[in-house]
Order: C-alpha cells, then sequence, then structure tokens
C-alpha cells in the first residue's frame, strides 16, 4: 500500500517535470506528475513548452560526425601501437 | 604472439570505434575548438587502447571512453579552453522563460528559428560541469546514471545540474530570440 499514487501540487510536479519526460521516474512516481498535469492546464502548458524545448534541444546536436582524418589517424595510431606490443 | 595484439585490435575497433562519433561531439563541447578536440579524441582512443584490458567486456564502453574522454580533458585541456563560460548558473531561477512567452509562444515555436551554430555558441557559454551534463544527456542521450558515473556525482547532482544548465540555456536562446525578432519580448 505504500507506493500508490499521490495528489501533488503544482511545485511538486513542475519540480518532477524534467525527470519526467526523461524516463527518470518510477512508473508511480510518473503517474502522479501525469495525473497532476490531466488536471491542472497552467502546468500541462508549461510542460508542453519545456517538452518542445528539450526535444528541440535533442533534434539539434546530433549533425556533427567525427572528421574522417581523425578516424584515419587513429587506426594508424592503434595499428602501430599494436606492432609495438607485439614485437616487445 | 602475434594474434594477440590481433585480437585486441579487432575488438577494439569492432566495440570502441563505433563510438567515434559521440566521443569526437563531447570533446568539442568540452574541449570548445576542433583543434583541440581533434587532439583530445586522439589521445582519448590511444589511452583507451592501450587500457583495453581494462575494460570489462559486455559493460558499457561508451561510458567507459567518456571517462576516460572527461579525466584527459580536465588532467590536460581544461586550462588551454580559449572559450570561457560566460554564463552564471547560480543566478538562474527556476522556469525563467515560460511565463514570458505563454501570452505570445506557449509551444516554443521560436525555438525552431534558431540556428544550430548560435544553440552550440550558447551551450559552449555554460560553466564545465553544467555544459557536460547538458550535452551527455541531450546531445548524446545518455541517463542520469550513466552521467553519474562518468561525472563521478550522484545522481541527484546530476539532475540538478542538468535542470539548472537546461533552464540557463533557455534564457540564453530566448534572450537571442528576442534580439533577432523571433519573438516579442513581454510588455512590462
Amino acid at each position: 500500500m505504500t507506493d500508490e499514487p499521490y495528489n501533488i501540487d503544482c511545485h511538486e510536479a513542475l519540480d518532477r517535470l524534467y525527470e519526467y519526460m526523461d524516463g527518470e521516474l518510477t512508473p508511480v512516481r510518473a503517474q502522479e506528475v501525469r495525473l497532476h498535469l490531466e488536471m491542472c492546464a497552467p502546468c500541462l502548458a508549461a510542460s508542453n513548452f519545456e517538452n518542445a524545448y528539450v526535444r528541440f534541444l535533442e533534434a539539434r546536436s546530433w549533425a556533427q560526425k567525427a572528421p574522417e582524418e581523425l578516424r584515419k589517424k587513429i587506426l594508424q595510431q592503434i595499428l602501430f601501437e599494436g606492432e609495438r606490443s607485439g614485437t616487445t | 604472439m602475434a594474434a594477440e595484439p590481433d585480437d585486441k585490435r579487432r575488438a577494439f575497433e569492432e566495440e570502441a570505434l563505433p563510438h567515434l562519433d559521440t566521443v569526437y561531439r563531447v570533446a568539442l563541447r568540452l574541449a570548445g575548438d576542433e583543434a583541440q578536440a581533434d587532439d583530445l579524441v586522439q589521445e582519448t582512443m590511444l589511452k583507451a587502447f592501450r587500457s583495453w584490458h581494462q575494460y570489462r567486456p559486455g559493460t558499457n564502453v561508451r561510458a567507459w571512453l567518456l571517462t576516460i574522454l572527461r579525466h584527459t580533458f580536465i588532467n590536460e585541456y581544461r586550462k588551454r579552453r580559449k572559450v570561457v563560460a560566460e554564463v552564471d548558473v547560480t543566478e538562474v531561477e527556476a522556469w525563467t522563460v515560460f511565463p514570458a512567452v505563454q501570452e505570445v509562444d506557449p509551444e516554443g515555436r521560436f525555438f525552431d528559428q534558431i540556428v544550430d551554430e548560435e544553440v552550440l555558441q550558447a551551450i559552449d557559454s555554460l560553466p564545465d560541469e553544467f555544459r557536460e551534463t547538458l550535452t551527455l544527456s541531450d546531445v548524446e542521450g545518455l541517463t542520469y546514471a550513466e552521467i553519474a558515473e562518468i561525472t563521478e556525482v550522484p545522481v541527484g547532482t546530476v539532475k540538478s545540474r542538468l535542470f539548472r544548465a537546461r533552464q540557463a540555456l533557455q534564457k540564453q536562446l530566448y534572450d537571442y530570440a528576442v534580439e533577432m525578432g523571433y519573438i516579442k519580448r513581454r510588455e512590462e
């Protein structure tokens, strides 16, 4: 009976919002946030905004890849290292 | 005897090298420029290869590589960083932006007008521990537990750093969007 969802207030819901969005809450703690958002329009609006913001960050930053030159250099280095340690 | 270094190299190439893009992106955010990031990544991967025997197969190789990257950065590169953090994260109040935009842009459409370069520059202006936490979470999608392991702090610290880093960054991006005219500042 200890892990039934409680009613939480706006402060508590907003405090957990990022953890909720990041999937870092236990199912019961997440359910408490979800139930609060269902009945609280201002918190739901804030939650939609924060959600858009974090999705925007995640979508943006993936583009950069390691340069091909760097990949080659590393392959050469470990090849050289492997040979060096192989001869000792 | 010759087969042994070959096996090591093959295992390293198959397991560690696929994470090179991740290591590079995190290095870029830590070091602040491409030349430094290049050196930092090379040194990290070479160290990882040399200590490959310490890696336990089946455990999180990405977290292991990022831990080596972070130690290398702190020990040898941090002092050389040219971009200096200018945002005071302790000054950030909770939920600074939403109340200012809820009338004009509650869905945060202004974010989509901000170019990548500006976002990365804003990330780079955050202090080290906030920049690294945000990068590991929002750029690379690591869990709080993984970030806690790599940055050697409790999960609660990751949570509070991420909260403040996201809010500080959001404020930066909002100020930029106002300046560029993507969004109107709320009438005082």
